[in-house]
Parts: C-alpha cells; sequence; structure tokens
C-alpha cells in the first residue's frame, strides 16, 4: 500500500522530481565515466610506463573533491523537493497517517528516484566512458588501435558507495524535515504571506562597500606580491601566510559582497524615481532582493567556484599551449646527448656524495671531449637484453651533427662567474622577471660558447652565419618570454659584457632564438649563453661545464628505428685515459620529447576540461533549480500582476531580468577574481616563453559558457512555460 | 441620495453562456445570463457555491473566456479582444478586489498601489500623488511602508481595495472582498466601498454570498444554477431594510431546496 503510494507520487510530482531526478543521473553518470579515466588511458593506446597509475591517482583526489560537489548537489536539489511536496504530507497526517508512515513513504519516493537515477546514470555512464576513450585518445594524439567494450568494476562500486551513503544523508535530512515542522506549517505552506526578511537598507550597502575594499585589497595584494611560488626557505612560510591572508580577504569579500547586494541595488533603484517607478522594474527589484537575502550565500559559494574553474581550466591549459607552441624550437635535431663535465664547483660533491666507490676515477675537466668520436662501442644495457654487447656507432645513423661546447665564465681552476642575469638586471635599471625573484637564479651565470660552433648549428638549421668579431659578443636563449626579452634588451641598449678582463660589444641587436637551443628538451635547455669568437674563447681558457652533441639522422633512416638503435650507448664510452672529466649526461630524441609533450598536454587538459566542466555544471544546475522553485514559488505574484492588466511580455521580461541577474553576478564576480589571478599566473610562468590565453582555451571557454548560457536558456524557457502556465486562465477551456 | 437614475450603461452582458468539460461531462456553468450595470451603480451578485457567480465575474472581468453570447464594457465587446488588447482593456477600464487580498509579499503597501500605474508607464511624480490620495480616502496612509505580512487582513484588503481605485477604473470588480475578515474590518471595507460608489461615482460590481455584503449594494442580482433568479433594487429603503428583503430572497431561494446558503 506504501509502496504504491509513493510510486504513484512519484509519478504524479514528475515535474518536481525530473530536476532531482537529472541532477542525480548527471551526477551518476560523470562520477562513473571520470572513475574510467585509468581504464581509458589503457584502451586509448597511451603506451607511458605508469601513465595510467598517475591518472588513476591523481583522479582518485579528485573523486573525493568530485563526490563533495556532488553531494551538495543532491542535498541542494532534495531540499527543493522537499519544499515542493510538504502540504501533501501534511495532509497525509491530517488524514492520521501516523508520522512513521509518512517518512516511510517519503523515504520510499527516494528510494525509487535513486534507484532509476543509479541505473540511468551508469548506463548513460557506461556509454559516455566508451565516447571519452576517443576524446582521451585525441587529447593524448595517440590511435585506438585496438577498441572494444568495457566496464569498471572498480568505478562502478565507487559510484555505487559513493550513491548509498548520500541516499543515506538525504534520507536522514528528509526524515528530519518531516520529524521538526509543525502540521500546522505543512497544510498552510502555500497561503501564508511570505515574510520578507528586509535588511537594513545602510547597513546592506555598508557591508557591500566594505566587500568591495576586500576584493580590491585582495586585488591589489595579489598583483603586488603575486603567488608564494617563488619564494624559498623562511621566506616562503611569510610569503604562504600572507597568501592566506589574501585568500581569506577575497572569500570573505566575496560573500560580503552578496549579502550586501539586494540593499544595494534596492537604495540605487529607488534613488532613481524615474526608473524605479516605471514598469515592472520596482517588482523585479523586490523580487530579487526578496531572494537575494535568502541566496546570497549559495551565490557567493558559485562565484568562487566558478573563478576556481575558469582559472585552473585556463592556466593548466595555457601551460600545455605553451609547452607544444614552444615544441620545435626546443628540439632543433632528432637526437642530442649532452655531457656535463665536472668543476670545481661541483667535483667534491660527486666524490662526496653521488658516487664515493668510483671517486679515483673523478677528475676535474681542463678540455671538452669529442662526443662524435666517442659515441661507439658495446651496449652495456638495453629495453631489450638480446641488444646488450650489440656494437653501436654514431656513424652508421648520423647525418649533420654539430658539437656545442658550453663554458662557464671563470678560468679552469676559477670559480665564481662573472656574467650574472642579475648583474645585467643591474646595469640597466630593470627588474628582475617574476619567476626569477628569490630565487637563487639571480646569481645564475652565463654559458659561454664558441662563435664557430653557434654558426655551424645554423648552418645546419639553414640559417646565415652570424660574424663576431674578437671584441664582440652575443647573448643566445631559447627560452623566450621574459628571460629571453631581458638579453635582447641587453644587446639593442649597447651594453658592454667585461670577460677575463675584455671589453665586448654587442655583435648584433637582436638574437634568433629559433637556433639558440643547444640540446633537444622539454622546456629549453639554453637559459642564456654569451657567444664569442673562437680566438678569444681559446685565449681565456675557461672552465668547461658542458658539451652537447646535436645530431641529424641521415636522409631517408626511419627514425624510430635509428633512435633504437643507439639508446644508451654514449656515457660508457667516454672515459678519459681511464679517467672521468664528467659525471652525467642525457640523451633526448625528438620524437620521445614529442610524444611526452602530447601526453603531458593531453593529461593537463584532461583534467583542467574535466574538473572545469564538472563545476561549471554543478553551478548551472543549482542555480537552474533555484531559480525553477522561484518561479514556482511566485506563481502567485505572477497571476496577480496579469489580472490587473500587465501583458505576458512585461512579465517574461521581468522573470528573464531575474534570472539573468543570478546566473550573471556570480559568473561576473568569478570571471573579475580569474582575470586578477590569471594576470599573475601569465607574470609567474611568462619566464618560459610567451603564454597566450587562446586556440584550445578559447574553445573550451567557449564550450563551458554554452553549457552555462545553455542552463540559463533551458531555465528560462521552463520558467516562462511555467509563467504561462500561471496566468494563462482565460484559455482554462 | 439615490444616483442610479443615471442610464449610461457601463456593463451590458446578453445571453452569456459559460460551459466546462468536454462532451459527455458538460457543466453548463452559465446559462444565457443577461443583465445591464448602469455608471455610479453598487451592483452585488448574489449566490450559492456552485451557482455560477464567480464564474460571471471571471467572464465579466476577462479573466476567463465565454462560451457564447457577449459582453459590453463601455460600449466594447470584450469577448472579440485579443490578449494583448485584453491586458491593457485590464489595466486601463477595471480595478479588481480579490477575497484574498492578493497583494505581492515582496512589495510593500505603496508599491502594491501604484504597481498598476507603473505597468501603465505613468509619470513617477504622478503615481506618487494619487498613491497618497487614494490611500488617505481608505485610510491606510499610515501603512503605506509596511508589508503585506506586517498589516492585519483589513489593511490588506483596502490596500487591494486601493490598488484597485487608483487607475480611475470604469468599474470595480470586488469576488467575496469581505470573505476572509472579521466583522469589523468587513463593515469597514464596505462603506469604504459605499463612500467611493456614493462620493466618486465609482461603478462597482461585487460577487458576495453574504447578505449582510449585498445589503451595502443599490442593486443585488440572485443567481442559481446559471441563471438570474430575480433582482432586488434598494430603492429608497435604508440599509436595515433591505437586507430583511435580501434575507427572504435568500430564504426562498433555500426553501425551494435545491441549494441552502
Amino acid at each position: 500500500m506504501l509502496c504504491k503510494l509513493a510510486w504513484g507520487n512519484v509519478r504524479r510530482a514528475g515535474r518536481d522530481y525530473l530536476v532531482y531526478l537529472l541532477t542525480l543521473t548527471l551526477g551518476v553518470t560523470v562520477f562513473y565515466a571520470f572513475n574510467t579515466v585509468s581504464m581509458q588511458v589503457d584502451i586509448a593506446g597511451i603506451k607511458e610506463e605508469g601513465l595510467s597509475e598517475l591518472m588513476g591517482s591523481m583522479l582518485g583526489y579528485l573523486t573525493y573533491f568530485l563526490a563533495g560537489v556532488m553531494a551538495f548537489l543532491m542535498v541542494y536539489a532534495n531540499n527543493f523537493i522537499m519544499k515542493r511536496r510538504k502540504k501533501e504530507f501534511g495532509l497525509y497526517q491530517v488524514l492520521g497517517m501516523g508520522r512513521g508512515r509518512v517518512a516511510t513513504i517519503m523515504a520510499l519516493e527516494t528510494v525509487i528516484v535513486s534507484v532509476v537515477a543509479f541505473v540511468a546514470g551508469i548506463v548513460l555512464g557506461v556509454g559516455l566512458s566508451q565516447l571519452m576513450t576517443f576524446f582521451t585518445a585525441s587529447l593524448f594524439k595517440t590511435q585506438i588501435a585496438n577498441f572494444h567494450f568495457f566496464f569498471s568494476v572498480h568505478a562502478f562500486n565507487l559510484t555505487l558507495a559513493c550513491m548509498l551513503v548520500m541516499f543515506v544523508l538525504t534520507l536522514l535530512l528528509n526524515l528530519r524535515a518531516v520529524r521538526r515542522t509543525k502540521l500546522i506549517e505543512l497544510m498552510g505552506a502555500e497561503r501564508r504571506n511570505e515574510s520578507i526578511k528586509t535588511r537594513n537598507p545602510w547597513i546592506a550597502i555598508a557591508i557591500f562597500a566594505v566587500g568591495v575594499v576586500l576584493v580590491g585589497v585582495a586585488y591589489y595584494r595579489l598583483l603586488r606580491d603575486g603567488f608564494p611560488l617563488t619564494e624559498t626557505g623562511d621566506k616562503l612560510d611569510g610569503a604562504m601566510s600572507q597568501f592566506g591572508i589574501t585568500t581569506a580577504m577575497v572569500t570573505v569579500g566575496t560573500f560580503a559582497l552578496f549579502w550586501g547586494l539586494s540593499g544595494m541595488l534596492i537604495k540605487l533603484l529607488q534613488s532613481l524615481r524615474g526608473v524605479y517607478w516605471r514598469g515592472l522594474n520596482m517588482f523585479t527589484v523586490r523580487q530579487l532582493a526578496a531572494k537575494v537575502n535568502t541566496v546570497c550565500f549559495s551565490m557567493g559559494v558559485i562565484a568562487m567556484i566558478l573563478f576556481l574553474a575558469i582559472t585552473s581550466v585556463t592556466c593548466g591549459m595555457s601551460i600545455a599551449n605553451v609547452m607544444n607552441e614552444n615544441l620545435e624550437r626546443y628540439n632543433p635535431v632528432d637526437v642530442s646527448q649532452t655531457y656535463v663535465y665536472y668543476t670545481p664547483e661541483t667535483l667534491d660533491y660527486y666524490k662526496e656524495y653521488v658516487n664515493p666507490s668510483e671517486a679515483d676515477r673523478m677528475v676535474l675537466a681542463d678540455a671538452t671531449v669529442d662526443l662524435y668520436a666517442a659515441w661507439h662501442g658495446e651496449r652495456k644495457s638495453a629495453d631489450n637484453n638480446d641488444e646488450t654487447g650489440k656494437k653501436v656507432n654514431i656513424a652508421d645513423v648520423a647525418g649533420e651533427h654539430v658539437q656545442i661546447d658550453s663554458y662557464l665564465s671563470y678560468p679552469l681552476g676559477g670559480s665564481g662567474p662573472s656574467v650574472v642575469a642579475g648583474e645585467m638586471c643591474k646595469a640597466m635599471g630593470e627588474k628582475l622577471p617574476k619567476a626569477l625573484e628569490g630565487s637563487n637564479a639571480d646569481a645564475m651565470g652565463l654559458y659561454v660558447t664558441p662563435a664557430s660552433q653557434y654558426n655551424k648549428l645554423r648552418q645546419m638549421m639553414g640559417e646565415e652565419p652570424v660574424s663576431i668579431g674578437r671584441d664582440q659578443y652575443l647573448l643566445t636563449c631559447d627560452m623566450g618570454g621574459e628571460l629571453g626579452d631581458l638579453y635582447t634588451k641587453y644587446m639593442a641598449g649597447g651594453h658592454t659584457l667585461t670577460l677575463g678582463g675584455h671589453e665586448l660589444k654587442p655583435a648584433t641587436d637582436k638574437s634568433d632564438e629559433d637556433t639558440a637551443a643547444i640540446a633537444n628538451s622539454a622546456m629549453g635547455s639554453n637559459p642564456g649563453t654569451v657567444v664569442v669568437a673562437d680566438e678569444l674563447l681559446s685565449q681565456l681558457n675557461l672552465q668547461p661545464y658542458s658539451s652537447n652533441l646535436l645530431v641529424n639522422y641521415k636522409q631517408g633512416m626511419d627514425v624510430s628505428k635509428a633512435d633504437e638503435s643507439i639508446k644508451y650507448t654514449m656515457l660508457d664510452n667516454l672515459l678519459v685515459d681511464g679517467k672521468e672529466p664528467g659525471g652525467w649526461g642525457v640523451f633526448i630524441t625528438r620524437s620521445e620529447m614529442y610524444t611526452q609533450a602530447a601526453q603531458m598536454n593531453g593529461m593537463i587538459s584532461y583534467l583542467a576540461i574535466y574538473i572545469g566542466f564538472v563545476l561549471v555544471i554543478a553551478c548551472a544546475a543549482i542555480l537552474s533549480i533555484q531559480q525553477l522553485s522561484n518561479v514556482a514559488d511566485g506563481s502567485r505574484s505572477y497571476r496577480v500582476l496579469a489580472q490587473i492588466g500587465c501583458d505576458d511580455r512585461q512579465i517574461r521580461h521581468s522573470v528573464m531580468a531575474q534570472q539573468a541577474v543570478f546566473f550573471l553576478f556570480p559568473l561576473a564576480v568569478g570571471l573579475a577574481h580569474s582575470f586578477v589571478a590569471l594576470k599573475v599566473i601569465i607574470e609567474l610562468v611568462s619566464v618560459f616563453g610567451d603564454m597566450s590565453i587562446a586556440g584550445t582555451v578559447g574553445l573550451t571557454c567557449a564550450i563551458f559558457l554554452a553549457a552555462y548560457g545553455g542552463y540559463f536558456l533551458v531555465t528560462y524557457l521552463m520558467s516562462a512555460g511555467m509563467v504561462q502556465a500561471a496566468i494563462a486562465t482565460r484559455y482554462s477551456e | 441620495m439615490q444616483t442610479t437614475h443615471m442610464a449610461t450603461p457601463v456593463l451590458e452582458v446578453a445571453h452569456l453562456e459559460k460551459v466546462y468539460g468536454a462532451l459527455g461531462n458538460v457543466t453548463r456553468a452559465l446559462n444565457d445570463v443577461s443583465f445591464t450595470v448602469n455608471r455610479g451603480e453598487f451592483v452585488g451578485i448574489m449566490g450559492a457555491s456552485g451557482s455560477g457567480k464567480s464564474t460571471l465575474l471571471n467572464c465579466v472581468s476577462t479573466i476567463d473566456a465565454a462560451t457564447s453570447g457577449t459582453i459590453r464594457i463601455n460600449g466594447q465587446d470584450v469577448t472579440r479582444m485579443k490578449q494583448a488588447k485584453l491586458s491593457q482593456f485590464r489595466r486601463e477600464e477595471l480595478g479588481f478586489i480579490f477575497q484574498d487580498s492578493n497583494l505581492l509579499d515582496t512589495l510593500t503597501a505603496r508599491e502594491n498601489i501604484a504597481l498598476p500605474l507603473t505597468i501603465a508607464r505613468t509619470n513617477s511624480a504622478e503615481i506618487s500623488t494619487r498613491v497618497q490620495d487614494v490611500a488617505a480616502r481608505l485610510s491606510i496612509s499610515q501603512v503605506l511602508d509596511k508589508y503585506p505580512y506586517q498589516m492585519s487582513g483589513g489593511q490588506q484588503q483596502r490596500v487591494a481595495a486601493a490598488r484597485a481605485l487608483v487607475t480611475d477604473p470604469t468599474m470595480i470588480m470586488a469576488d467575496e472582498p469581505t470573505g476572509a475578515l472579521d466583522s469589523k474590518s468587513a463593515r469597514l471595507l464596505l462603506e469604504s466601498l459605499e463612500a467611493l460608489n456614493r462620493r466618486l461615482r465609482a461603478t462597482v460590481l461585487m460577487v458576495t454570498h453574504d447578505s449582510f455584503a449585498a445589503s451595502y449594494t443599490s442593486r443585488v442580482l440572485f443567481i442559481r444554477d446559471g441563471k438570474i433568479f430575480t433582482e432586488l433594487r434598494r430603492g429608497d429603503t435604508d440599509r436595515r431594510e433591505f437586507f430583511d428583503r435580501i434575507m427572504e430572497v435568500v430564504a426562498m431561494m433555500g426553501g425551494e431546496g435545491s441549494d441552502a446558503l
């Protein structure tokens, strides 16, 4: 009997339950699909070792977050339903049904809806996760070789557990609601004049002003101090607590802003008498004010969530973009091998801490090694055991090649660089780039390289050589951004450099950053090099720092085969007379960098889009539920308006205006916050390259806005329908 | 003292019919109803629950559509008007007072009264003076800045009356205006309506099932089963006497056993 009643209720209260059902289903779908990501990664054919584990564990934490967002959404949607059903539950009690049985009916209703939502959500989630596999593959730039239908038991269990917890939670809340409310309130829920909690408008304005000031000061502080990431040691704690204060200010300020908003709006509009006493403006403003009072908290939450979503998405995708855009510049050749020498500053450290057992083999480098000549011999280790011991010779694969030697800017056996970025800034009276502040990078010395090697690399890349005289220098850097700008400015300003007592003038006023890389890399290999004439360099007798061999394969060679054939062979063959002048080096192929970048890009984009999308949808859903319930509550008012001669169009405009404020205000505040935060982030990241917010970011934001706007539109259309139904008594026949 | 000798008709209802429901399950709420209301008249419509009196008022006030027949207000046939025109017509020609005052909860009394004027885009200075005037006439000046929930039922009903009057409508429609009021508030409201009718020549059409309320009018139409059963004119009699005559009709209608009041 109770079951039948509950089932009937769910069917009858269909429209009210629809919102709840949709929200719940959407939640389950997203939750399930999200937790299948590690399986998708496997199927998408992303072979990188450990990537699926890494993604899995990263997403593991996000799952908690997602569960939190969903729980909030469910409780919210549930309250919406309960408010609508009050009268009915009151009626059951009037008819003599005990509270226990009323509670049972309600619990049964919740069960029915939850089960339906769960089943529908899982079905949709399974479908979505298959589709997402293709999306994942395209983000990671791989091909799906072997697609098959999959179902994740892990994700299913997780979703089920999460749903059960939420189910129990909503049930407890509902039971409490039934137990606490008095019968008279249940029955009279519709008819009573709603008491309007008015705030003293002057206090509201004051609070609003406080909010504006707090947010403004927080903006100022953030723009001035930046993020505390660049600080180190003791300064970091101070910076962190300062950042904490800024965060608290912006949070409190945002809520204060929304708290005072309604009072401020009313005062403002009332002072414009011609506007206030015109059409439905007065009604619209009062209606807003009455609701803003009760929803200011959720508007604040939504503004903050939108802020987080916009910032994380834009930021994540832009960083990925920067890395991708510069990939070509960072990886000029098919393969590069770097060999780093022991210097007076590092030798003791290596002997003592890194490899004490071989300390007697280590010697200070006094000359550079010819890497090309040394790159042959037997393979000592390999991915595949059969390959061990195989003969390898770089000459078998190498076409054009060049070795770039980097020296430190002090003579053999000396110490302390003589050309330092910090000093250069001082000479120009410029501020250090943001990201170098507080780190020891301002003491970073520039490398020195002979012009002949630099020009050979340029030739290899099809560029004209640059002539550098004995008393001239050229600064190169492949990182772009602020660091690159610093060097360009220095040369353009005609500033001189002093190297070993020789005063040098700039050879040109600008250097080409596309030929500045000295090895393949993910984020740039050359933070700053002084190119000088060969005669000068040999005369200065500088301390070698590293040698970099840049090799292009012979024309027509299969790149992946060539990569494979020369892997892991270099360092074993570099002993000079049984002594070892350098400790380590890196072997980097271009294809490896491209793959890595694609994966990194894919992962960042993936997380950013996913988190952002979930957050935006959650916000939009909450707003939508709020607005629909507002309209349902206000249907009597709309009917009155129609009766006293207000035409439909005017009423719809009023509804539109109210909803626009609710949807757009939090968005505007969130955007403003993001704008400031992004400005600071861009400044921070720009040292690695020019970060532009365009392309994919624009597209993603457009998708988000479309989703948000879509919710707005659907909400408005549904509201307009509800209003029409409320006022269209004339067509009742 | 009597003003009903003027013969300008404000409302002419002819052969009005209203049928609810579809084939096989038809309710005839109004059946060939015809009557005329002249300018400055205070007309009551009485009838039991389900007699069709509220349907009549809804049709006349353009809130509901008639099935057949014509309703002319100031010479215009409202049964043939388009929706947009109807809004304008309601705004300009009619004023409404309902059983529950139907004030908007979020607006103050002043704003509620001003609403029909702002909808009609009257300028704000004029709105202000007209609201003050009508509030003074109905003795509600002291509650103008209160919200509906802060007012008594009688005050709410008078605010609603003020909202109906503020546009100087051709006709005021009152649907059981005293239904939700205690006897003192009811008396105050009825006296206000009577005064409006006498002093300002406002035409009032009031639906009620309360003989006491009906005794304030100058003419009462009795409706039963969707038809006009009879009508009573107050003439020169005083209110008590008129009340007794109304009671007689009510008793007779009830006595015939169709339905009791």
